[in-house]
């Protein structure tokens, strides 16, 4: 039901667009400049401007339609009366929101892969495209954990405006942290680190860094669950 | 006994500190149209989301089919269709598409089904328009479509009518009749338009600053009406003079402001009244039975 949802939907379309930038922009980078010259460091940097920048931004917004569309367009109480619970309705998102990520992670990979193609790169192989694919998506489902707590602002404001400058103000936070001795420690920076290897730089206990986006999943999705069903649905 | 679809014990909402709504309890016959009345703001919206789970309960009970809503919502929300406020659908999609979505959660999606509600609230012909770029009216007859395409047994209906034209409101009028007196579906509706309630229900509840003042059936509400008859004469004190001659009392059988006399009891003897007044030669201009309507009636509870 909530691929019917998105029919027509301009943020899903929108969404596309984000997906497609990063590659995009290092087209250009390596078009114009000559930035790397092989498949292998066009995925490398679109995987990290992907992960650590443009998915920060791209999944605010979306968890933020989600949940957000269902108050403005007064869904919310047409679902609720159905009768949908209020558990499964959350869970119903979370899992739009994770297969929405896969898309945009394919959308990415492949986009990289026509621009890697029309830039004329070489070093190309299959193994080349599924590791990087792979990473990415990897990335991006450890970031998926951490976008819980934007599920309880979505339910607590829900219009998407303070998801997009929460989203644009963890963009910068993961440009600031990054490179910094606790990055490992910033659950918004840690998926890229992890996923791209870069976390074994830092000398830190992975474990830890895995614990904090356990953390952050399970608190932002208690809040969530204890909000949504303990408050009243706003018309 | 009775059977009640809908019945709450002293439901209340308290909004930081203010009673939204206060001690109601209300009684539902099954089968029955159940007009909620009240001015914007009484409560009507509130108690309505309280029987659909949208808000909860300060206090109070509610029970609907005999059961508790919160303990047995999958076995009653399933038989009950409903509107609160604003029609809430998808607005990149269709008409069909929204009911799809609905109906697919429902577990009882059939296409026949989407089309023959879309054919009663007349939006066959929509085909590939938008919710988002309905007309109000459209939107509003959609929510109707969605509310009534699962065969409900209950309709909880808060404000149907609002942003539909005077067509729309005689055919949903019609309609809401229909399912009521032929299918036996019980509606509970809500309006602040009096008229529109008058038409429909069977059972009217009065509501004011979140208390439900009365319930009242149609019958015994058009009897409590007060009726009156107004004399137009053109010698007022002769009239009053006349009147007290036979025994009438000033302020108890009767009132009088300018040319008019309102006469409150005696009123089958009102034939008689008007031949001595012309006997006395008194020039009687219009003699009128009128009765308070439920306008009147409501307005000497809500003031």
């Amino acid at each position: 039901m909530e691929f019917l949802k998105l029919k027509r939907s301009r943020i899903f379309l929108l969404s596309l667009v984000g997906a497609i930038l990063p590659p995009l922009l290092m087209f250009i980078a390596v078009s114009a400049f000559g930035e790397g010259n092989t498949f292998k460091v066009l995925f490398t940097n679109v995987n990290m401007y992907m992960s650590a920048l443009f998915a920060v931004l791209i999944f605010a917004v979306i968890m933020s339609y989600l949940f957000g569309r269902e108050y403005n367009e007064h869904t919310l109480k047409t679902m609720l009366t159905i009768p949908v619970s209020r558990g499964k309705f959350i869970l119903s998102k979370y899992v739009m929101f994770l297969i929405w990520i896969m898309i945009l992670t394919v959308v990415t990979s492949l986009s990289t892969l026509i621009f890697g193609f029309a830039a004329g790169l070489d070093g190309f192989s299959l193994k080349v495209f599924i590791y990087s694919f792979a990473q990415l998506l990897f990335a991006n489902v450890l970031l998926f954990l951490t976008f819980s707590p934007f599920v309880f602002i979505s339910l607590f404001v829900t219009n998407m405006v303070p998801a997009m400058i929460g989203g644009a103000g963890l963009a910068l936070v993961n440009l600031m942290v990054y490179g910094q001795s606790w990055a490992p420690y910033v659950p918004w920076v840690c998926p890229y680190l992890i996923a791209s290897g870069e976390i074994a730089g830092y000398g830190t206990s992975i474990t830890l860094s895995y614990g904090i986006i356990l953390a952050t999943f399970l608190v932002g999705l208690f809040v969530s669950y204890l909000y949504f069903t303990k408050t009243d649905v706003t018309l | 006994m009775v059977d009640y679809v809908i019945e709450t014990k002293d439901l209340s909402k308290i909004y930081s500190k203010k009673r939204a709504v206060d001690s109601v309890s209300m009684h539902v016959e099954k089968g029955k149209i159940y007009g909620l009345l009240g001015k914007n703001g009484a409560g009507k919206t509130t108690t309505m989301c309280m029987l659909l789970n949208l808000t909860y309960p300060s206090d109070g009970e509610v029970v609907i089919f005999g059961k508790d809503p919160k303990k047995y919502s999958k076995e009653i929300y399933p038989k009950i269709g409903s509107i609160i406020e604003t029609p809430g659908f998808y607005e990149n999609l269709t008409a069909y598409e929204n009911l799809k979505i609905i109906g697919k959660l429902r577990g009882n999606y059939n296409p026949r089904n989407i089309n023959s509600v879309l054919e009663i609230v007349n939006l066959t012909s929509v085909g590939s328009k938008k919710f988002g770029n309905f007309s109000l009216g459209m939107k509003q007859r959609l929510a109707i479509a969605a509310a009534i395409m699962h065969n409900p047994e209950l309709l909880i209906l808060d404000e149907p009518i609002n942003g539909l034209d005077p067509f729309g409101i005689k055919e949903i009028r019609a309609l809401l009749k229909r399912l009521s007196h032929e299918f036996g579906i019980t509606i509970l509706i809500s309006s602040h338009i009096l008229s529109e309630i008058e038409n429909l229900a069977d059972v009217i509840g009065f509501m004011d600053g979140g208390v439900l003042i009365e319930e009242i059936s149609r019958e015994e509400l058009f009897n409590r009406l007060n009726k009156y008859v107004e004399f137009e004469v053109s010698d007022t004190d002769l009239a009053v003079e006349i009147l007290k001659r036979l025994q009438l009392n000033e302020n108890e059988d009767f009132t009088f402001r300018g040319e008019k006399i309102f006469l409150h009891t005696h009123l089958d003897m009102r034939d008689r009244f008007n031949a001595m007044f012309v006997k006395e030669g008194i020039n009687v201009k219009k003699v009128n039975l009128c009765e308070e309507n439920l306008e009147e009636y409501f307005t000497r509870f809500v003031q």
